[in-house]
């Protein structure tokens, strides 16, 4: 086969909008957005440091936020990160394109340097409002109350969730109707919410025009994100991405499945134009798959400061130590005799798509010892452009015909993109590889897009058979 | 070799008596389901380990006790348990879950009978011994499939040991504390309790896990007490340490009692072919 050799050129995958992970509150009627968020969880024994990132673009005024959390936090336990960090953690762990150039079968030697581009990610979030807390007595008890940074914060805790509910709404914090299944569970199982407004002042303060991610720290056997809330606020799906990192390895969820995303595979050249709506309709594609209730694999992979291959190939700048201590990782050790930092540290990157009907359960985690990294990678390959005369052309040609006809089968496997539109993309080596040209409408069977519904249905069957085999069988014994 | 006795008046009926043929038929198709359209991690190298070193393990066992070869079918369904459950990219920590689980079947036993069943033991053991192992509670996800299938094909395979009432009191005992707590007390709507309890995880361990016919007490009164006790810890497992597995651990706790409760209940013990 020819050689496909030269250089990576990478893009990052963007995702838009983000927000908090918690449970976004309106004071005016304005409908609320709350389609995704960014979330770093660092778990360390019975340790967990969560980080929401903040993209509010709305009225800081009408900013209110709401948060279960599992223990009454004190005042050093609450902390503001640097908002950077989620741009760089997702630039870094983002699914991927790498770029090859094919080399020229007419001149060996030749190689091609391209830069390397990154593109990161927009984030918008939509929220609204706030007021002055005034303390009342409906069950509600004010166990602390903070300033952060621009943030104000009470933690509460409540006895019954009528109590709570009014005294949210008459503190600013609109809270929609549907909260309301929730907001019992919550109080009964322990949870002291956790409620943030901006201070005005402070926040002219920092000199920052956009909100900064609140980080939280706490012992909890409970390693958790409680996404219940939040879907209170929203009708259909919410996007959530988490940065997960622990010290053993890989983080999955306990009580949904962890799946992969389809990864490594040669995509056709032209995805390259529109890289956000190929991974979109990978993600969507896969996820519905799947049957909507999965948590989603999109990274896995060492950080520890001592591995010194810590993406490959990287989509963009690994996480530096000062980056890792900003996300949370508290348990690196110092060692100034080598000046190194000691320590283990494994990163998770797992995309959540989740909605009320598909996620009845918070989300629960697990650390386990699984090291094995993984990361969403897709393909595409430049032919040689001009004219080549040479005795090798036409095989080359043949060589590029073959791989763009698997690789338009893989766009169509992983998008479920109607791909009998693009059969231009293998008619134009057609005449130079000397193949017949490809009949418009044909490049996929009719029940293509039907995947592996036959091998589950055979699996079925067979799975039917035998309990039907046992069923007459266990008839015959009772008789 | 010693020679293995096979029936040959009725095959058919040789594999009908036997309800180890049924669990493996029924693990080795969950298994397979599991790595075609769960896209489970299907190392190969994994459950080589797993199997070789059950069988072998096995093997040596019954030439060392002079046992029947037939034994060698609980070593099957104990490597497709252990494939079924514990995960790991060590093929050496899949092997000693594999050794010590067979193992305990002959070194740790009382009353002749042995204590533990086999996979749980390797499966803890090996979680504890190695840390290179884990359980992927999540492996299934929930759904009303999973209740279907493992309940139906496993309530098959109970009804002909005869340890429906293990499975069923555990259940009960389990499921009706989580609704206590998350319904009844917490005021969760009932999918969210119907999710936790059709997880494929909790349903295959009740099945085919806690039911194993020769580590369960002998007597019927005995079983239910002890799979209530089981139930009763994995419930406070799970609400204290928020583990998923609990259910798993809660068998390896109790299982010593298993030998208490043989004597306490006199009790014909349960043989696989019954002659």
């Amino acid at each position: 086969m020819r050689s496909i050799t030269a250089v990576l050129l990478l893009f990052a995958a963007t995702i838009n909008s983000y927000g908090f992970c918690g449970f976004y509150v309106a004071k005016a009627d304005a409908s609320l957005f709350n389609d995704a968020s960014q979330v770093i969880i660092t778990r360390n024994g019975e340790n967990s440091t969560i980080t929401m990132s903040s993209d509010y673009k709305g009225d800081l005024k009408e900013f209110a936020l709401v948060i279960p959390v599992p223990v009454v936090l004190q005042e050093s336990d609450i902390r503001i990160a640097n908002p950077l960090i989620f741009q760089k953690l997702d630039a870094y762990s983002a699914p991927r394109m790498a770029e090859y150039y094919d080399q020229n079968p007419c001149y060996i030697y030749q190689y091609d340097m391209a830069p390397v581009l990154e593109e990161s990610t927009d984030m918008v979030e939509k929220t609204e409002d706030a007021e002055p807390t005034r303390s009342k007595t409906l069950g509600v008890k004010i166990e602390a109350e903070y300033t952060v940074g621009e943030y104000d914060i009470l933690i509460l805790s409540a006895k019954q969730s009528d109590g709570l509910k009014i005294w949210l709404n008459e503190n600013g914090y609109k809270i929609p109707e549907t909260a309301n299944e929730v907001l019992d569970p919550y109080i009964k199982g322990g949870m002291k919410f956790f409620v943030a407004k901006v201070n005005l002042k402070k926040q002219k303060n920092t000199g920052f025009q956009t909100l900064r991610p609140i980080q939280v720290s706490f012992n909890s056997n409970r390693f958790m994100l409680p996404l219940r809330l939040g879907m209170a606020n929203s009708q259909g799906t919410q996007d959530m991405i988490v940065y997960a990192f622990s010290e053993k390895g890989r983080v999955e969820a306990t009580n949904y499945r962890t799946t992969k995303l389809p990864t490594d595979m040669n995509v056709p050249l032209f995805v390259r134009d529109d890289f956000n709506e190929f991974y979109k309709s990978v993600f969507e594609r896969s996820w519905k798959l799947e049957g909507k209730n999965v948590v989603m694999l999109e990274y896995a992979w060492d950080l520890s400061p001592m591995n010194y291959v810590q993406c490959d190939p990287c989509a963009g700048d690994p996480p530096v130590v000062a980056d890792l201590v900003e996300a949370g990782v508290n348990w690196l050790e110092y060692n100034p005799k080598y000046n190194i930092n000691d320590g283990q540290v494994f990163f998770t990157r797992l995309h959540v798509r989740y909605d009320r009907e598909h996620f009845p359960q918070d989300l629960f985690f697990q650390e386990t010892p699984n090291r094995e990294y993984f990361q969403g990678r897709y393909v595409i390959h430049h032919p040689v452009e001009g004219q080549l005369d040479c005795d090798g052309a036409q095989e080359y040609y043949k060589t590029v015909f073959n791989r763009r006809q698997k690789e338009l089968m893989n766009l169509a496997q992983v998008t479920g993109w109607n791909i009998n539109s693009y059969a231009g993309y293998l008619d134009e080596y057609a005449d130079k590889a000397g193949v017949k040209k490809v009949k418009q409408n044909s490049l996929l069977p009719a029940d293509f897009n039907r995947d592996n519904e036959d091998v589950y249905a055979l699996l079925t069957i067979l799975l039917m058979g035998g309990v039907c085999f046992s069923v007459i069988r266990l008839m015959k014994t009772i008789k | 070799m010693s020679t293995i006795s096979i029936p040959r008046s009725s095959s058919l009926k040789s594999i009908i008596t036997d309800a180890r043929h049924f669990q493996i038929f029924f693990l080795g198709t969950f298994l397979t389901y599991g790595i075609l359209a769960l896209n489970w991690d299907a190392q190969l190298s994994r459950f080589i380990a797993i199997f070789s070193a059950c069988l072998f393990t096995q093997f040596v066992g019954i030439i060392y006790t002079s046992q029947d070869f037939s034994g060698l079918k609980s070593a099957f369904i104990t490597s497709l348990s252990l494939s079924l459950m514990l995960q790991t990219h060590s093929v050496a920590a899949a092997a000693l879950a594999g050794v010590l689980a067979i193992g305990s079947k002959y070194l740790i036993r009382f009353e002749g009978k042995h204590v533990f069943n086999p996979a749980n033991v390797g499966i803890v053991l090996s979680i504890l011994l190695t840390g290179e192992t884990w359980i992927s509670s999540g492996q299934w996800g929930s759904g009303f499939i999973w209740v279907m299938l493992v309940g139906i094909t496993g309530l098959t395979v109970l009804q002909r040991v005869g340890r429906v009432d293990t499975g069923l009191t555990f259940l009960m005992i389990f499921g009706g504390l989580q609704f206590l707590k998350m319904v009844v007390y917490q005021g969760w709507t009932a999918d969210v309790w119907l999710h936790n309890m059709s997880s494929g995880t909790l349903l295959l361990f009740s099945f085919f896990m806690i039911t194993d016919p020769v580590s369960t007490p002998n007597s019927r009164k005995a079983r239910v007490i002890w799979s209530a006790l089981i139930a009763l810890l994995a419930f406070a497992i799970s609400q204290v340490l928020y583990i998923y597995a609990a259910p798993i651990w809660a068998l390896f706790f109790i299982s010593p009692l298993t030998a208490w409760f043989d004597r306490k209940f006199i009790a014909k013990p349960f043989k696989w072919i019954k002659s």
